[in-house]
């Protein structure tokens, strides 16, 4: 581009009658001091005269808008004054109101370009437990008893094992029960929720296809038959999709806005110099902490 | 035929009962299934009925196979209370948690439960719904009010319970000021309402995990408890066609009957369903269950059948008390003295009079509706059995051992055994923080485990409450079951083959038969053995005066342990050992199943049963505090507990 051009190029003009425009005001700022302008436009009255209806579900009257103009007026005013004197400083209210601003600012710093397909299957596989169906076992069971009838349970034990050597249908040995005799692909968290905890890392160990046992659940003694077992499966990237991009998208968020505050973290300088000794003892007064020393 | 019963005038018979022993006929015997030492049947002489001509006998099975566990009634940092109270879990954290994943509570301790649930309804107060996130936000609206700055001054100045306090009181004497409050219509109650329902579109996960849409309705007018939850069985689309429902008017209104009306307009604008389930009737002061007047006008033909219409189920009991029975009430039931909180109304502003407690209670309530039913031919206390929380905590966490309390200052911490939970020194009412009970979990019988399943379950009353346990309960009526049906080997082929399930209806009578029960119930698996299984009768007398009787019909150590001479079951005994917070399951049976025939049949009269299902003794949760902290609880604490499922009753209504 020759230097013609861009002397003729519209932006550049633009940019300087700008960059005038800016030292002018500049320089009449600092000869009358802060801004003592105050600009009450359409805009102004729009925001107020919305805010006024969302609390009481109509528009305000004429009056009522020269009340809110008054009022915005008078805020505006002492605000600055305010500003001006310094009052926003050591104010927490006011602190954490402008830390949430930031907060809010450095999560949404990078530019929202929606995840790809390939980086949202790094993530679905960098994050396979909480997306995989669990893995399921499909098994046929005979219950012999409580716990505690330990010999009369093996006994049956033996009386069922020569039943189903003959063919018995499983369903008619045993002791009645409200357990479920056959399970089909039933997730193994289910499965350990019906029968106690263990029952199903005890399945784990067991042949497919043939009776073994005794087992012991939260109810008792079991035969048991695996007759199938799948593996958890990390589902296709389609069938989870908004989940994972719910997921990634939180993640982003976090992760920008703790690198965001990294990188502010370095230009200053901090220093932590208390008494950690005299602390502890402030902290006591809280229960939760009392208990995690006990 | 009601005409001739009309004049009646109603009488205060003692319960005209006989000796529950000469009446005790369990249709020839009970049977109890738990391995019998010596039991010489191995092979069962009963085949499955499957009765579908398919060789599999699980081919063609329609009916619930399983009870899924859940909560419907669960507070957030978006409840006004709770968030002022300290609770910071949103919505999205209380199913992340209901679903079994660790979670840090609002105290930052690591919580998680024994085992996920299978169902949670997120139900925030809908007056005030967002405020406190919004005030722990300092946004400009709440700093710009002085209201709103005195709270959020007080609430960063580390005094958030006394905030909590005024906050709670402000909202009850209507005095929060309009422009912090989060109303219908206010973008900050519609932002509130949004996250509630993208919380639950997300978490919901048919199949394996439901996410109900919900929220409280909470009249609490004069601090009488008329709180009802209100559930969706849609999802998003059209539940963000409205938004919650109030009791502040004039955008809401405190009265149920106002409640049913939005509730049917939300139904004809969406084609959606809703139902609402009410709570804490102990703490209603004699209103929950009306029988003449409420709100000014009549309990007549129009309440009556509105009220059945919208409320088919009642949450029965939860962490502010358990509300079956009340020892007053039924003086011969040596269990209805159970988690008892009857001294007043919800903030203890008005003491309780025994003449209340009739209106207060699900068994008399269920008495109550059989005399409204003889009087204005419509029964508006037919409602099925749910507990639930109310916890204020984001955790359902229900567990005696692993109990997270009710609000935020009530997570595990040494004080919480002695601190006082609600006191009026001009009452003279006070409920310390030990007496909150950790209970309880809605059971329902559904075909799957999606909104749609579990809510159609709810609306046929197929559920049954728990006071925290997971125990598994089955409950049949018909006029056909025999001794033989107790000894099968899928009582549930059989149950719904010969009869209906909990929460249903007896068919028409056949000529000359009294009614059968098949009543069968499983220990939870990480749980305690059970005691006993009972069943609930309540009935009219020919003078329209209402009478209750329970029932033994099954019980644990069946052979060693027998009637006494008065017809009663001794207690099952106790293996707790309180100092040490243990027990064992020495005592009791894992599982008990029976047949049980009314002894005392009337065809004439109306009826219902009911099934209560108790554990053995097991240490209540400040026995868990004593023995971890390593304090000593007040004089009086209870200590031990007997964990009970109710299930929905069946009805009998004379043609």
């Amino acid at each position: 581009m020759s230097l013609r051009r861009i002397a003729r190029e519209p932006l550049l003009h633009f940019l300087l009658i700008g960059l005038a425009l800016f030292a002018l005001f500049d320089r009449s700022e600092t000869a009358a001091g802060p801004e003592r302008r105050i600009v009450v436009g359409q805009a102004e009255v729009t925001g107020l005269s919305r805010s006024f209806q969302a609390t009481w579900n109509r528009l305000p009257t004429e009056a009522e808008i020269d009340g809110l103009v008054d009022w915005y007026v008078r805020e505006e005013i002492l605000y600055r004054k305010g500003v001006e004197l310094g009052l926003d400083r050591d104010d927490p209210v006011i602190k954490r109101r402008v830390r949430q601003k930031m907060d809010v600012m450095l999560e949404e710093s990078l530019d929202a370009v929606p995840p790809t397909d390939v980086e949202l299957e790094e993530y679905l596989q960098a994050n396979a437990d909480e997306f995989s169906l669990p893995a399921t076992v499909s098994f046929t069971q005979v219950y012999l008893g409580a716990p505690e009838a330990t010999r009369a349970a093996s006994a049956l034990a033996s009386q069922a094992r020569a039943a189903l050597a003959l063919g018995k249908d499983p369903a008619e040995l045993g002791q009645p029960t409200l357990l479920p005799a056959s399970q089909e692909r039933a997730p193994v968290d289910v499965v350990s929720r019906d029968f106690g905890p263990g029952f199903a890392e005890r399945l784990q160990r067991l042949a497919v296809g043939e009776w073994s046992g005794p087992v012991s659940s939260a109810f008792g003694e079991h035969l048991v038959r695996i007759d199938e077992r799948t593996a958890a499966v990390l589902p296709p990237l389609d069938a989870v999709r908004a989940r994972v991009t719910r997921e990634w998208e939180l993640e982003r968020r976090a992760r920008t806005a703790d690198s965001g505050y990294g990188k502010l973290r370095e230009q200053y300088d901090v220093v932590v110099d208390v008494d950690r000794a005299s602390m502890r003892i402030g902290a006591v007064a809280s229960g939760a902490v009392r208990a995690e020393r006990r | 035929m009601y005409a001739r019963l009309h004049g009646c005038r109603r009488r205060n018979h003692a319960l005209g009962l006989a000796n529950a022993a000469t009446l005790w006929l369990a249709c020839t015997s009970a049977v109890t299934v738990a391995a019998t030492p010596g039991a010489p049947e191995v092979f069962a002489a009963v085949k499955p009925g499957s009765g579908s001509g398919n060789y599999s006998p699980y081919a063609g099975r329609s009916y619930p196979t399983r009870p899924y566990f859940g909560d419907t009634h669960l507070h957030t940092a978006a409840s006004l209370d709770a968030g002022a109270f300290g609770a910071r879990l949103s919505p999205r954290d209380a199913y992340v948690f209901a679903k079994g994943n660790e979670v840090k509570t609002s105290t930052g301790q690591q919580a998680r439960l024994s085992r996920p649930l299978d169902f949670l309804v997120v139900a925030d107060h809908s007056d005030g719904m967002g405020l406190f996130p919004l005030l722990l936000k300092g946004s400009s609206e709440v700093l710009a009010d002085p209201q709103g700055r005195k709270w959020f001054d007080m609430i960063k100045s580390g005094r958030g319970g006394a905030a909590a306090m005024e906050i709670i009181s402000s909202f009850g004497a209507g005095t929060i000021s309009p422009a912090i409050m989060p109303m219908p219509g206010t973008a900050n109650y519609r932002n509130a309402w949004e996250e509630t329902i993208t919380a639950a579109e997300e978490a919901n996960d048919p199949g394996r995990f439901t996410a109900f849409i919900g929220f409280e309705w909470t009249s609490n007018t004069g601090g009488n408890n008329l709180h009802r939850n209100v559930l969706f069985r849609d999802d998003g689309t059209k539940a963000r066609t409205v938004e919650p429902y109030t009791t502040q008017s004039p955008l809401g209104s405190d009265n149920p009957v106002d409640l049913w009306k939005w509730m049917d307009a939300y139904e004809r604008k969406t084609g959606g369903n809703v139902l609402a389930i009410a709570h804490n009737g102990n703490l209603s002061n004699g209103r929950m269950f009306p029988m003449v007047e409420a709100f000014g006008k009549p309990v007549d033909r129009q309440y009556v059948e509105n009220r059945a219409r919208w409320e088919r189920l009642y949450e029965v009991t939860q962490t502010k008390g358990d509300g079956e029975a009340h020892p007053f009430l039924s003086p011969n039931d040596e269990f209805a003295n159970f988690e008892r909180w009857d001294r007043g109304n919800l903030d203890g502003s008005v003491a309780k009079t025994k003449d209340m407690l009739e209106f207060e209670y699900a068994r008399s309530a269920f008495k109550n509706g059989l005399r409204l039913e003889h009087k204005l031919g419509f029964n508006p206390y037919k409602f099925g059995l749910v507990g639930s929380s109310d916890a204020h905590t984001g955790l359902a966490a229900m567990e005696e051992d692993n109990f997270f309390g009710k609000t935020t200052p009530q997570e595990p911490n040494p004080e919480r055994i002695k601190e006082t939970f609600v006191e009026d020194p001009r009452t003279g009412v006070k409920i310390m923080d030990w007496e909150v009970s950790a209970s309880g979990y809605a059971a329902v019988w559904a075909t799957d485990n999606t909104r749609e399943a579990l809510f159609d379950a709810m609306e046929r009353r197929e559920t049954y409450a728990t006071t925290g346990s997971r125990m598994v309960v089955r409950f049949f009526g018909g006029w056909d079951f025999t001794a033989a049906d107790a000894a099968t080997r899928s009582p549930a082929d059989v149950g719904y083959a010969k009869g209906v399930p909990m929460g249903a209806d007896l068919p028409t009578a056949p000529g000359g038969k009294a009614p059968t029960f098949l009543v069968a119930a499983m220990k939870d698996a990480m749980g305690a053995n059970l005691d006993r299984i009972q069943v609930v009768k309540g009935w009219l007398d020919e003078n329209g005066n209402a009478h209750e009787q329970v029932y033994d019909v099954a019980w644990g150590d069946a052979d060693t342990r027998k009637r006494d001479a008065g017809g009663k079951v001794p207690p099952v005994g106790s293996t707790v050992d309180v100092a040490n917070a243990t027990w064992t399951n020495t005592i009791g049976d894992p599982e008990l199943i029976a047949c049980w025939k009314d002894p005392s049949f009337d065809p004439q009269r109306r009826a219902f049963y009911y099934a209560r299902v108790l554990e053995i003794p097991t240490p209540r949760w400040p026995a868990y505090d004593a023995k971890r902290f390593g304090i000593q609880p007040l004089p009086g604490t209870a200590m031990t507990l007997q964990e009970r499922a109710y299930t929905s009753p069946i009805w009998y209504t004379p043609r």
